[in-house]
């Protein structure tokens, strides 16, 4: 009886865990998002805590590794495997103190998806969603999905038509031409430090 | 004239290698940024904030519906330029019910009638006809915008819906006004702060993100492509490439170079 249960709630695992591997973009974002208002809503006071639950949350949907690759663009190649941690690790830090962190302004917003768009090939997809508050313009936000290994995962997010990678890109060209990987690296750390400072 | 040598040599150096296509006058610009980042410190932000920290949320929200309320306006003609039909008539009914039941646009009850507001304006038109954004600007107490898109600004200016029924605004209505209005609509911009504070290059950012914005509104929220920014990757290893050439050149000529920059220093 008991090897019964077991391997029905083993295959119930295994069935959940598969479901999340083929789980469309658009269920992610519909799920991902409906958790996302719940967190900011429960958390309202405290939107640090809010922010690190948030984190929580996205981090196994969200591809940080391509999405810096993308900003930092073709000079991506000649950095070394620890610079490219390095870039990942800061990059991800900045996005996350300064758009979650901001995220308190939506606890009465309503997220709908749109619609999707489909990518340059089958394992690249958009999921396009409205953002409305009561009594605004709703506020367009797209989100970029590749098929991995492990699913799909969101390696740009574009607000009002501003992309993470696209909004990135230019400056940390910039950067790259007069100061290095090193330098570009350098600037990031610097600046999620001196936030880490006035920010609790 | 010899002492600005250097000058133009450094303008010119900074428009060797462009960040951004349109751009061109990044250093001007950038001049007026931190000009308006100044004046912003000092006066716009302390308003804003007090503006949102004591303000009753009733006279916020009022603030916001009555410029809304001449967006809405605009909005309308931005949408028929288009010929847009339903968005225009919908911005129109909801000026005419925010402006009658809504107390001259205090009150957005047009929202609750089902009156859709449209993100439109006469830059977007403009653009939609193919008018190009050309040059980006940073004006001086307005912030950014673009060649096209400065005929919003312009219209807005000229076409005063309040000179209706005010045709004679003196100059201290009209700065009262204007000044309503900034401290509004930065207002509204507060909850960015933290985003741009911490960025490697806030004005660089600030401009990528009003180009890719207004480009995306043009198409309405579906362009057949991202807007390229900068330089592609192509043109970035051309530059490169030319870069590497220019310091093996000029190490091989440098002792040749060095009288020329001395006599510049010299000179009177």
């Amino acid at each position: 009886m008991k090897k019964w249960i077991l391997a029905l709630s083993m295959g119930f695992i295994a069935t959940c865990s598969l479901a999340a591997l083929t789980e469309s973009p658009e269920l992610i974002v519909k799920n991902v998002s409906r958790d996302v208002l719940e967190i900011i809503k429960k958390n309202d006071k405290d939107p640090l805590k809010a922010r690190d639950l948030v984190d929580t949350r996205v981090a196994p949907l969200a591809d940080y590794n391509r999405m810096t690759m993308l900003a930092v663009g073709r000079n991506w190649k000649t950095a070394t495997p620890e610079q490219q941690q390095a870039l990942t690790r800061e990059f991800r830090t900045m996005l996350v103190r300064t758009y979650f962190s901001a995220l308190s302004i939506y606890k009465n917003a309503q997220v709908d998806v749109k619609g999707t768009r489909p990518g340059n090939d089958a394992s690249e997809m958009s999921v396009l969603t409205e953002v409305s508050l009561p009594g605004q313009k709703p506020i367009p936000l797209d989100f970029s999905f590749e098929k991995t290994d492990t699913g799909w995962k969101t390696y740009d997010i574009a607000v009002d038509g501003i992309s993470f990678i696209n909004n990135n890109r230019n400056q940390f060209n910039a950067i790259i031409r007069k100061d290095g990987i090193e330098g570009l690296i350098k600037q990031l750390s610097d600046r999620n430090n001196a936030q880490r400072n006035t920010n609790k | 004239m010899r002492r600005l040598l250097p000058f133009f040599a450094l303008l010119l150096g900074a428009c060797a290698t462009p960040q951004n296509n349109y751009d061109p006058i990044e250093p001007v610009n950038r001049g007026i940024y931190a000009f308006n980042n100044a004046i912003d410190k000092a006066v716009v932000k302390p308003a804003a904030q007090a503006h949102e920290k004591y303000s009753p949320g009733p006279v916020k929200q009022g603030a916001g519906n009555f410029f809304g309320n001449i967006d809405d306006f605009f909005a309308s003609f931005g949408a028929l330029l288009q010929g847009k039909g339903s968005e225009a008539s919908h911005s129109m009914g909801r000026v005419l019910v925010n402006t009658t039941l809504g107390m001259f646009g205090l009150v957005d009850w047009a929202s609750d009638m089902g009156l859709k507001k449209s993100d439109e304006d006469i830059g977007q038109a403009l653009g939609s006809w193919g008018v190009g954004s050309g040059p980006y600007l940073m004006l001086p107490f307005r912030g950014p915008t673009t060649l096209r898109d400065s005929s919003d600004l312009a219209v807005r200016f000229f076409a005063d819906p309040l000179d209706i029924w005010d045709g004679t605004q003196d100059l201290s209505t009209q700065v009262i006004r204007y000044s309503a209005w900034g401290i509004e609509q930065r207002r509204q911009l507060l909850p960015l702060e933290q985003l741009i504070s911490t960025q490697a290059d806030p004005y660089a950012y600030i401009r990528d993100a009003y180009l890719q914005r207004r480009y995306f509104k043009v198409w309405d929220n579906n362009p057949p492509k991202p807007l390229q920014l900068g330089p592609t990757d192509e043109e970035l290893d051309a530059m490169d490439a030319a870069e590497e050439l220019q310091t093996k050149t000029s190490a091989a000529s440098a002792p040749a170079s060095l009288p020329a920059s001395g006599v510049a220093e010299v000179a009177p």
